[in-house]
């Protein structure tokens, strides 16, 4: 029965999706050719300027110690070393680092979700007194800086002995946050109601109905919401930096950083290596965005109808 | 049946606060307890191994009009970099998306190229800059094709700042993917309904585009200067520990007195500033947002 609910009330929302994507396309809005001449020109040479810089940090990673060394600089190289990329793993322990952001990723992005979804859900669907005093909080906190609250937060887990470990970045992403909470609960409010009470009269009880009707119908959201947690944790270099001081516990995006400092004083850094590793840090991200940009560019829309 | 009832309603509350729990014990135990500590630890002076010193408003008195006080630098940093990066975040990124809203053949193409370099890990994003705006390296040579003298972009004090802005504009893409949402969900008949009026495509923009667009040019606004005034990665890391007076900024302020000197009052007392700048900061565009951002279903 609960099977079945759920494929009445997916199938109709993804047809109602697709009728609003053909709406919302402009279509051609009376441009001649001598107009759109500058559009293109325009978004050519935007479009150089972004990609060009991403070409050279590909362009890097892939060259000698000479390309980046050299004066005046060349601006491609003509000799190529693959070596870079074993060679952080060989020489600079990239790889460790890679597995640290590993374990702290997963994890955060599992209690973000679940935790986001959960409140979410509490705030979209059931009543309680409060909840609107708590609701208005919670949208309040999306202001408050992390830096602000940072010397008790330090304070803390030092006093819990949990400097060095992965806990002070893994901990507070397991209890949610105002904005993933907010957005989750703007697309539940747009899930129909009777679902909710035909899974009731099923029997659902309110954690049921949560797990077996709204978290298989707020996919999108929940992309959403991993993405944003894994974008944060995959990059995060001040959590990290303050509470992480053993190399052997450095999570890849301050690992990176540890390849700047040469040993002398006025040394060039080994770009060739560090852009190696900004990739091995890129890539991931790209692919991610990647594979969750249609889930993406729906919450986008959503977004941009709710704000 | 009212006992039935009275204990449904009772259940469901329970479930609620047992759905939120987590969120509840996140917002004291991280935002709440802290933010009442960072406060009272901002009256004493505490050195992290000694027990805590009250002095009273020292540390703010110190922060603000102390001679050694580096405060006015970071706050003025700050703000060149925030209020310039962000406006002109806005702009260009509304422009592209207007630009990428046309009819055009490889509109997926040049929406993901711009796209892309908003995605990469802002640690990546500044290892990348600072090799090619060292002041020998491939910028500064193209920059010489064309007979312009490049600075020493992130070494010299005068020009810090700029290279930082340079790192920001490169990442506006997340932004010209919502404006480009918000311009997709803008029916067509107003346009069309305009043209028919005779109003040119100026009018259109202004009557048009710009108020449909508002409620994104806040969240954009808003989003944009609560990331600018937080700038910590590409200053720490540009110079050494934020130690280049052209590019010491609030946060690295915070966290040199902190992390670096173990001045967890005067640190704290930073925390306090910052945090009710930023506050201040956003309540005054949110109040000021209803003047100029037009909400659609009010109209209705």
């Amino acid at each position: 029965m609960i099977q079945s609910v759920q494929n009445t009330g997916a199938r109709p929302r993804l047809e109602h999706q697709r009728a609003r994507d053909t709406r919302r396309d402009p279509g051609p809005a009376r441009l001649n050719w001598a107009g759109r001449v500058p559009v293109y020109v325009v978004l050519g040479i935007g479009t150089l300027l972004m990609v060009i810089p991403l070409l050279w940090m590909i362009a890097a990673s892939l060259s000698t110690t000479r390309f980046v060394t050299t004066f005046p600089p060349k601006l491609f190289p003509t000799t190529f070393d693959f070596g870079n990329y074993t060679r952080v793993f060989t020489r600079d322990d990239l790889g460790k680092y890679l597995l640290n952001s590993v374990e702290i990723v997963i994890p955060s992005m599992a209690g973000q979700v679940l935790s986001s979804s959960l409140a979410g859900y509490a705030f979209a669907r059931l009543r309680a007194p409060g909840k609107n005093l708590l609701f208005v909080l919670t949208l309040s906190t999306v202001m408050i800086p992390f830096e602000a609250t940072i010397v008790p937060t330090f304070v803390m887990f030092r006093y819990l002995h949990w400097l060095n470990t992965f806990w002070p970045l893994i901990v507070p992403q397991l209890l949610g946050n105002g904005y993933n909470i907010f957005l989750m609960r703007q697309f539940m409010t747009s899930i129909p109601a009777e679902l909710d009470e035909a899974a009731k009269l099923d029997g659902c009880g309110f954690f049921s109905t949560w797990w077996r009707i709204i978290v298989p119908l707020s996919v999108a959201p929940m992309t959403a919401v991993a993405v944003f947690t894994f974008t944060y944790q995959w990059g995060n270099f001040l959590g990290p930096l303050i509470y992480i001081n053993d190399p052997s516990h450095y999570p890849l995006a301050l690992g990176l950083y540890t390849l700047t400092q040469t040993s002398n004083v006025g040394q060039t850094p080994p770009w060739n290596s560090i852009m190696a590793g900004s990739m091995l840090l890129t890539i991931p991200m790209v692919m991610v965005y990647f594979f969750s940009q249609r889930l993406l560019y729906e919450g986008a829309n959503v977004l941009g109808r709710i704000t | 049946m009212t006992r039935r009832r009275l204990s449904a309603s009772r259940r469901e509350a329970l479930a609620f606060y047992a759905f939120v729990s987590p969120w509840i014990v996140g917002i004291i135990v991280f935002l709440a307890v802290p933010l009442v500590v960072t406060l009272l630890l901002s009256f004493t002076n505490w050195d992290l191994f000694q027990s805590p010193q009250w002095i009273g408003l020292r540390n703010y008195s110190e922060l603000l009009f102390g001679k050694s006080s580096d405060f006015w630098l970071a706050l003025r940093n700050t703000a060149y970099y925030a209020f310039i990066l962000v406006p002109l975040n806005l702009v260009l990124s509304l422009g592209i998306a207007m630009l990428l809203n046309q009819p055009i053949i490889l509109r997926r193409w040049f929406r993901t190229a711009f796209y892309l370099p908003s995605t990469i890990p802002i640690i990546a994003v500044v290892m990348l800059w600072s090799w090619l705006l060292a002041p020998d390296g491939i910028i500064n040579e193209v920059l010489s094709w064309f007979g312009i003298h490049g600075p020493a972009w992130l070494v010299d004090p005068g020009s810090v700042k700029n290279g930082l802005i340079i790192m920001g504009v490169w990442g506006l893409g997340g932004g010209v993917v919502l404006f480009l949402a918000g311009l997709q969900n803008i029916p067509r008949f107003l346009y069309e309904a305009m043209m028919i009026d005779g109003a040119g495509p100026f009018r259109r923009f202004f009557s048009i585009t710009l108020p449909l667009l508002s409620p994104i040019i806040l969240f954009n606004l808003i989003s944009g200067i609560i990331s600018a005034t937080q700038v910590f990665t590409q200053v720490y890391v540009i110079s050494e520990n934020a130690q280049n007076p052209g590019d010491l900024m609030l946060v690295p302020y915070l966290y040199n007195s902190a992390f670096q000197y173990q001045q967890m009052g005067f640190a704290s007392a930073i925390a306090w500033v910052f945090f009710m700048m930023v506050i201040a900061l956003t309540l005054i565009i949110l109040r000021s947002a209803r003047r100029w951002v037009y909400y659609e279903s009010k109209a209705r």
